[in-house]
Parts: structure tokens; C-alpha cells; sequence
């Protein structure tokens, strides 16, 4: 989405067909050397009907943004555009400097990841420097302190300011396309991550007041991000830029949002009749609804032979039966990203007869693991999951020798009250989380596992397990695992306890993580859980 | 090009000078500074009374953001400037860009080799810059040349060691120098962050800058604002634009507008901020300046951010519906919006030991300002605001996205509040299954 500045399509060699000695060097091609026009939009101007009817319900913004930066060479205060993520923050900017065709420089902060590549990027867009191969990808000059940057981008914007101004005077530059008037706009978008940076409490209000430490009127500040302004007090305060808020989206807004580039209007408008509403419930972003809606209007047409048809009564009400199903899981499904595509669900579907069927064909997928384990990791994962939930009293009487895992000792028959306490213990215990454990005892746990594993299928006769052959054998094995699993975030090093000096270690994984895995070795996992 | 400017609107340009001169600091502040007491006048005496009598100075700038200090110190120096040419140098320095010793040494010793025509050179180390520093001092003192230091956001470079302070004040009273630093903050007590040795070779002078009275400010909005009757602009066109500007500042409501603004933020530089939101609103077509642009101005400066996030955040917890179930990675993902609002924060700074489920999290918004954004969201069920007037946190609701599959809403809802009453600033997720355990049991 962002334009940086225009297209332009360069050919340059790489640096693998550079060095490759098989390949004779081409002579390095021409490098594109950008000029003052490339600091204006490149592509058509815009009309002014045209730039409100591309942003549908958002015409006051756009008009309170062209008042804002105001007439040709009028100077500007900065301007904080702030709103929820997709709203349209960014394209509104851009699309309303291609209107009015005024030169700007354009970094974000999300591809400009600390201050000195915000500023190199800055600095080599206004000195009109392309990163190449030819200087081995070096920016114009090197900057990573606010005080050169403020020299260098006053440099800068002198030297294309007069630039601007030389060229002002001629008929010709209307001719060649160059940008409007005499002015610089610098827009700095996703500005919510400098919070972030390790530096922000110097770069903020930095940026904030750059506007009273360059003191060049003919630079405009503008300012886009996704958290409101009083996210950015700051110790110092500074004097706040002037905001312009995006709101969200109301839901005709986002119907004729999303009636925009459809085909088959009639269709299209009954579809979002159908589900508009209960997604909007869920989400108002456009960007979830719109990958949500694609794969649901796919299955909305489906019983249709023929897409060009406008639907009458009769056939909107079985396309909604047709579609009512999946609408619930789609929903609940809007943000994940599926590994499996929707297809396999549908050749379940089609094997199963029922309703109900249907909707456990598709739970039975998520049932299966979607990556492999070996089988000692799933027992390390599994006896790390036992240690983190149960408290570490219980081991000796779950895991106990003979294998009994139900404690069958008669308790002495407890009173009210030390039910209620202990039933507030247990919860209390849950909803701390997952607690910490010593290495030992998840060794100790997995043996019992493991042992217990052996023993029951050596009863059946498989001999599948034959990487648990000698336990000293064991050991390493199992001690590889565990940094494999704690690299990949399944167990977690948490702090170490404060009498022994040792590390502790803490499970990140669901319940419903660990039940498939125990599920898939066949293993009672539910037998063993603390559970109140 | 010259065609298309006589052809401009008059109202365009009267538009484009007036932003031009909200601007400019120097315009602004100028009428404010005529006065003989006014700030402007204290500080041009005491400068050019250490120039003409050859001593060392030393003065602090305070008051809040938007007051003028900088504006009025550049309009001073312009004078005095113009008054003895050769005999001053400026030396501007940042705090916010200069803290660091080494970066400020650099920095001066840059800008007195520019200063008198001398090269400069980058890998100068930091003892060789502030031994050039002390050699300029002294020369200048024996040439009977003033150095004026300027040193802006203050406070930062007495953050630290403050070893550029005290170099350069030591250096002004052991060395024949002339040298005046001036030091310009936002914070009213800067003077007590400095170290007992830097304090002690400072002359305790201050100069508040505060806002100015409600004439004054009438007076000053007037000036501002009118357009000057000799300009470009055609006569008739001025005359009715001040006329209309003269009857809108005399009307009642704009003064209870400006009143109200003003009872936020009162500095000149706020101000001036609402003038230019207010004149960007001038209707091209009428070319007048209306009661209307005003208000507009007023309540977009007045908008609550939070509150508008509140309505989203309604809409997301609206997924408690008793007919609907949700699952739990919508619930993650609501919640997940709620951060990015900021309307919740996370409550420990540990960060990522522990998965998102299990982190303590507290809610950045008031009880008050919640009940005023629901109330504001029109689809708000009553049921909510009814159970905000009992004063309960709604925080549990937000948690509750975290349980999938919520049946019997309502009975959940009334036996959590029972539970957990007038709450706890921290929640972790998971307690929300504690109340609806007891629920069930």
C-alpha cells in the first residue's frame, strides 16, 4: 500500500549474477537516478470527485485534511491523523497529495525500524538517492543522531525548495508533470511504533517538535497513526499537532464498501444482507471482513449455474439455507488463518449425510495435530503439561508405582468449609496459570509416563517404541528434546527459584493443545489432570 | 503562473496570510512585547547591558510550552544584532538534540568555526573541542567580542553529569570572557535539577513568561487577525473582512467559546493553534471568517480519543449475545483490539514469559468516562448501563470473551458481580471462570 515514490521499473544487476563468474558481467545498466518530479505522486492526477467517491464515507475527513494543508505555498501546522487499524488513514493521505500533485516525502515507520533508517530514508528521498548495487546499497550520507539529521534535512530541503521554486516560474513544469508549489510535506506514518524503539523517549519528542527546531516554514509535518494522541504524552510535552480522527466504519459504509468492485450487484447485496450484520458483531475491520466474506461468497454461490443471474425471493432463501451453516463457523474462525484449506472440510461434507455430521466433520480435523512430534517429545510435552497444571503434592499419588492413577485411599470425609477453602484454592491455583517446575521433576514425571507407556504396549505387542530402549540411552535424548521444544515456545524458561539457583521451566501450551497430543499417543491424559 | 496569481481569489489570499502569520512566531509575539515591562524589554536590557559593559551573564527562560520564550529571546537577538554587528555571536544549542557532552562540545565548537571563518574538523575528539571552546572564550573576551549561548530544552542538559554546564559556566568566570548563557525550559524548576557547583557559578535570574490577561488577549486576537488595509488585497474587501472580525469577537458566545478553550490550555501558542484550525475552516466561497468556523474548531480540538474507542470496544463485547457462542480466537482477537485501543494495558512489565492469557491487565479508562461512551453508542443494550449505575467494574466482561461457549449470560453476568465486587485494578483472564463456576455450582 505504500507508494513510495511512484513506479518505475529499474533493471539492475543482482548481486548474485554479479559475482557468479560463470556468467560474464553485464555491463552495469543505467541506474535509475530519480529527480524532482518523482517527489510528487507519479501516477494520473486525481480529480477532486474522484478522490471522494474512492473513499466512501469518508468525505468528511477528506475535505478536513484539504482545508488543513490549505492552499498552495501556505504554511501548516503538523497534523496527528489518528483512527483504528484499516481505516484508511494512509490511502486518504496519499490519494489526497496525487489530488493535489504537492511534493512529499513518505516513511513509515514500520519499514523504518530505528532512527537512523528513518532518517537515511528521509534524507534519500529529498536528495533524490536511490539505494543500488553501484554503491553497494549505501544511503546518501550517514545519519543516526537528531542533531546531524536537523542539519542535513535543512540542507536538503533548502536546496529542493529552491529547486521547487526555480522551476516554478516556467510554463514547461506544468508540462512535465512536476508537483505543485514550493512547499515539502513529510509524512511519517504508523507512528504508534517509535513507542516501541528502545530510544522513543528522545525520538518522540523529537519528532513532535521538529516543527519548532527546523523553524523552515515551507516543511509541513503530517503525522498518521492507529493510537489516539493521548497515547504520546510525554514527560516534556510539546506542543500537539493538530488531529484529525478516522472513525470506524459504519456498517453502510461498509456495504457500499464492499459493493464496490462486485460484479453481480443483486447478488452481492444479498449476500451482505445475509451476513453483514452478525460479522460486524464480531469485527468492523475491513481487512478481517473482506477475507472472511471472499471465501463465505465463494460458498454463497455455489448451488448457482449461472453467476450472472439476479436473485428473486424464492432462490435468496435457499442460497441462506445453503450458507447458514457455515456462517457460524466462519465466524469463529475469522482471524485464524486455516493450514488446511476449506476444500477438505467440503470432501467431509460430502461423505457425511447429516447436519450435525457436517459440523463434527469439520471439529474432526482440528482434532488431529498439524505438525509432527516425535513420540518421546509428545511425552516431554505432555509431562510438562502435568507438571505446570498439578501442584507438585500430587505427583506421589498420581504417578505412584503400580500405575494406579485414581487414588483410591479413603479420605477422611471433609467438613463445608474445608471443601469450600480447597475449592478456592484450586481455583486460585488455576488462574494464575501455568506454574514453574525444576528440571528434575518433569524428568521424573516423564519417566512414570513413559514407563507406564512401555508397559501397556508391551501388552499389545507393538514395538513401535523402540527409541525408549535403555533409560540411560534416555537421558540425552530426552534433554535434546527439551530445548527443542523450549525453542519452539512450547515450554518456557521462567525465573529461577530464589533457595536453589536452578531454572525453571513453565509450559505455554492450551489444554486443548495437550489433549490432542495425548489423544494421538492414546494416552488418559484427563485422568491425570488436577482438575477441581 | 503570474497570470493564474492575479487571478486568486481574495479570499484565498487573504487565507494564506493569515496562516502565514499564525505561523510565524515573530509576528506574533511582537505586539505582545511592546510594552516596557513586558518580558521582551527585561531581557534586551540585561543582554546588551553585559554586552556594553563587558561582563558575563548568565539567565533561565521559564514557562510553559507556547509561551513565547523562544520567539521573544530570537526577536531580541534580532535587535541586538542589528544594533552592534560585529560584536555578537549566537551559539544555538538543542537539548533535545544535544544532551550528550560530546555531541554539544561538536556542536558549539561547529558553530564557532562557521561563525569566524574557521574549518572545522569531524574528528576532533572531545577534549580538543572544549580546549577550542575555552581558547574562542578567551579571545573573544580580550577582542571584547560577546558569545550568546543559547541553550534550548534545558532541563535536558541538566539531566546527567551536566559536565557541558559546568564547563562552560567555570569557563566563564576563570577566563576573560564575555559570554552570556541563556536557558530556556518548560519547566519551572529547573533551577533546583542543576548540581550544587553549577548552581553556585549561576546568577539566580529568572524570567516567567505566563499568559497573558484577557485584554491582552482580545487585543491580541484582533491584531492578528485583521488584515492589514495597505496590503495587495483590494480595500473594500479588507474593510469588510474587519468589520465582520470586529462584530464576531464582540459577540458573547465567542467569547464563552474562547473562554472555554482557554480554560484548557491558556498559553499564546494554543492559542494560536485554535486561530489557525479556525481559519483553515474559512469558506472560500463566502471569503468571511463566521461564528461557525470557530465552533467547528472548538470541537474537534475538544474530541475525547478514548471515547471513541469506547464505542468499538462496545461493539466488540457485544459478543456475549446469550444466542451466540463464540469461540475462543475471536474472543483473543477482541481482546487483542482492546490493546491496541490502549483502552486495557498490560499490568506487569515482564512481558513475554508467560502466554497473553495469563497476564494481568488493568483497564487504562475510568468508570466514568466507560459509562459516558456507552451511553453515547446508540445500540448499547440497557442491560449494560443499567449494570454500570451499580458502579460495578466492566473490566469481568472483557475477560469473559476469554470463556467460549457462554451460556446463561445474565445469571453469569449477576453472579460474578456478587463475587467480585468494586474491584481489583488487576484481573487476570482467568477469573472470570471462577464466578461461573460458582455459578453452575
Amino acid at each position: 500500500m505504500a507508494k513510495e515514490e511512484g513506479l518505475q521499473v529499474t533493471r539492475r544487476t543482482t548481486r548474485y549474477s554479479a559475482s557468479n563468474n560463470a556468467v560474464e558481467p553485464t555491463k552495469p545498466t543505467e541506474f535509475y537516478k530519480p529527480t524532482l518530479n518523482d517527489l510528487g505522486f507519479r501516477q494520473q492526477p486525481l480529480g477532486f470527485e474522484d478522490l471522494l467517491s474512492c473513499f466512501p464515507g469518508r468525505s468528511t475527513q477528506v475535505l478536513e485534511l484539504l482545508r488543513l494543508l490549505g492552499p498552495l505555498n501556505s504554511p501548516m501546522f503538523p497534523v496527528l491523523v489518528y483512527g483504528g487499524p484499516s481505516t484508511g488513514k494512509t490511502s486518504v493521505t496519499l490519494q489526497v497529495f496525487r489530488h493535489l500533485n504537492r511534493p512529499f516525502v513518505y516513511s513509515s515507520c514500520v519499514t523504518c525500524y530505528n532512527p537512523r533508517i528513518l532518517f537515511e530514508s528521509i534524507l534519500n528521498q529529498l536528495w533524490f538517492h536511490r539505494k543500488n548495487s553501484g554503491h553497494s546499497y549505501s544511503s546518501v550520507k550517514r545519519c543516526e543522531r537528531p542533531s546531524d539529521f536537523v542539519n542535513y534535512l535543512r540542507e536538503a530541503s533548502e536546496s529542493v525548495i529552491d529547486n521547487l521554486k526555480g522551476n516554478s516560474g516556467k510554463l514547461s513544469s506544468k508540462l512535465s508533470g512536476q508537483p505543485n508549489g514550493t512547499m515539502v510535506y513529510l509524512v511519517f506514518d504508523n507512528l504508534e511504533r517509535v513507542r516501541d524503539w528502545d530510544k522513543s523517549s528522545t525520538i518522540l519528542p523529537f519528532l513532535f517538535n521538529l516543527c519548532d527546531i527546523l523553524k523552515m516554514p515551507e516543511v509541513g509535518l503530517i503525522f498518521i497513526s492507529s493510537t489516539s494522541p493521548d497515547t504520546y504524552y510525554l514527560n516534556i510535552g510539546y506542543l500537539e499537532p493538530i488531529p484529525l480522527y478516522f472513525p470506524d466504519y459504519t456498517e453502510d459504509d461498509l456495504r457500499q464498501i464492499f459493493m464496490a468492485n462486485q460484479v453481480n450487484r443483486k447478488l452481492y447485496t444479498s449476500f451482505l444482507d445475509v451476513v453483514l450484520r452478525p460479522f460486524c458483531r464480531v469485527t468492523r475491520r475491513i481487512d478481517e471482513l473482506s477475507a472472511a466474506f471472499s471465501s463465505l461468497f465463494k460458498k454463497y454461490s455455489e448451488p448457482l449455474s449461472d453467476m450472472e443471474v439476479a436473485p428473486n425471493e424464492d432462490m435468496k432463501r435457499r442460497l441462506f439455507t445453503h450458507l447458514r451453516p457455515h456462517i457460524t463457523t466462519a465466524l469463529n474462525e475469522t482471524f485464524q488463518v486455516r493450514s488446511q484449506p476449506l476444500l477438505k472440510a467440503e470432501t467431509n461434507q460430502e461423505t457425511k449425510k447429516k447436519n450435525s455430521s457436517r459440523m463434527s466433520g469439520i471439529r474432526e480435523d482440528f482434532d488431529k495435530m498439524d505438525f509432527h512430534m516425535s513420540t518421546s517429545a509428545k511425552y516431554l510435552l505432555i509431562s510438562a503439561f502435568l507438571a505446570s497444571r498439578n501442584p507438585a503434592t500430587l505427583d506421589a499419588s498420581l504417578f505412584d508405582s503400580t500405575g494406579v492413577s485414581d487414588s483410591r485411599k479413603r479420605k477422611r470425609k471433609a467438613s463445608e468449609k474445608s471443601m469450600e477453602q480447597k475449592k478456592m484454592a484450586e481455583q486460585e491455583l488455576l488462574m494464575k496459570g501455568p506454574g514453574t517446575f525444576p528440571l528434575e521433576r518433569l524428568l521424573a514425571i516423564f519417566q512414570c509416563i513413559t514407563s507406564l507407556a512401555e508397559d501397556s504396549l508391551d501388552e499389545e505387542g507393538s514395538d513401535e517404541l523402540t527409541i525408549e530402549g535403555g533409560s540411560g540411552g534416555l537421558m540425552s535424548d530426552v534433554l535434546l528434546q527439551l530445548s527443542s521444544l523450549c525453542n519452539a515456545n512450547f515450554i518456557i524458561k521462567g525465573g529461577s527459584c530464589p533457595l536453589e539457583g536452578s531454572t525453571r521451566y513453565r509450559t505455554a501450551v492450551s489444554e486443548d493443545l495437550a489433549l490432542k497430543v495425548a489423544r494421538s499417543l492414546k494416552f488418559p491424559l484427563s485422568k491425570y489432570l488436577y482438575r477441581r | 503562473m503570474g497570470r493564474e496569481k492575479e487571478k486568486q481569489n481574495p479570499s484565498e489570499k487573504a487565507l494564506n496570510l493569515l496562516r502565514t502569520r499564525l505561523s510565524n512566531p515573530n509576528f506574533i509575539f511582537k505586539p505582545l512585547s511592546d510594552s516596557p515591562d513586558s518580558n521582551y524589554s527585561k531581557l534586551k536590557f540585561i543582554i546588551s547591558s553585559s554586552v556594553t559593559e563587558a561582563c558575563n551573564n548568565s539567565i533561565l527562560l521559564l514557562g510553559p510550552r507556547g509561551s513565547g520564550k523562544v520567539a521573544v529571546l530570537e526577536l531580541v537577538l534580532g535587535d541586538l544584532l542589528q544594533q552592534y554587528p560585529e560584536v555578537i555571536s549566537v551559539i544555538r544549542l538543542n537539548g533535545l538534540l544535544h544532551s550528550d557532552d560530546n555531541c554539544a562540545l561538536k556542536e558549539i565548537a561547529q558553530q564557532l568555526c562557521v561563525e569566524h571563518q574557521l574549518l572545522f574538523s569531524k574528528v576532533a575528539s572531545f577534549d580538543d573541542n572544549s580546549q577550542f571552546m575555552i581558547a574562542m572564550l578567551r579571545e573573544c573576551g580580550l577582542a571584547h567580542k560577546t558569545i550568546i549561548f543559547v541553550l534550548n530544552e534545558f532541563d535536558y542538559f541538566a539531566q546527567g553529569k551536566q559536565r557541558l554546564l559546568y564547563s562552560l559556566l567555570d569557563a566563564m568566570q576563570s577566563v576573560t570572557s564575555q559570554a552570556v548563557v541563556i536557558g530556556v525550559s518548560c519547566r519551572l524548576d529547573v533551577d533546583q535539577l542543576l548540581e550544587k557547583r553549577v548552581r553556585s557559578r549561576f546568577s539566580h535570574r529568572k524570567l516567567l513568561f505566563l499568559p497573558p490577561s484577557k485584554e491582552d488577549t482580545e487585543r491580541f486576537m484582533e491584531h492578528i487577525l485583521s488584515l492589514p488595509v495597505d496590503s495587495s488585497l483590494p480595500h473594500n474587501y479588507t474593510v469588510e473582512f474587519n468589520a465582520r472580525l470586529k462584530k464576531i469577537l464582540s459577540d458573547e458566545r465567542f467569547k464563552e467559546l474562547i473562554n472555554t478553550y482557554l480554560s484548557f490550555n491558556s498559553t499564546i501558542g494554543h492559542l494560536v493553534r485554535f486561530l489557525f484550525q479556525a481559519v483553515s475552516y474559512l469558506d472560500l466561497d463566502v471569503g468571511f471568517l463566521s461564528l461557525e468556523n470557530f465552533k467547528t474548531a472548538l470541537s474537534s480540538m475538544q474530541r475525547q480519543p478514548k471515547l471513541e474507542c469506547i464505542r468499538e470496544y462496545k461493539s466488540i463485547h457485544d459478543s456475549f449475545q446469550t444466542s451466540d457462542y463464540y469461540a475462543r480466537n475471536v474472543c483473543l482477537r477482541a481482546f487483542e483490539h482492546l490493546l491496541q485501543h490502549q483502552l486495557i494495558s498490560f499490568a506487569d512489565n515482564r512481558g513475554h514469559n508467560q502466554s497473553v492469557e495469563f497476564r494481568p491487565v488493568k483497564l487504562l479508562i475510568s468508570l466514568a468516562e466507560l459509562h459516558q461512551g456507552l451511553k453515547s453508542y446508540r445500540l448499547c443494550p440497557m442491560f449494560y448501563l443499567d449494570l454500570i449505575k451499580i458502579g460495578f467494574w466492566i473490566l469481568p466482561l472483557v475477560q469473559a470473551c476469554k470463556l467460549h461457549k457462554i451460556p446463561a449470560f445474565d445469571s453469569f453476568l449477576v453472579c460474578y458481580v456478587n463475587y467480585y465486587c468494586c474491584g481489583a485494578s488487576f484481573l487476570p483472564l482467568k477469573m472470570v471462570k471462577v464466578a461461573f463456576s460458582r455459578q453452575l455450582s
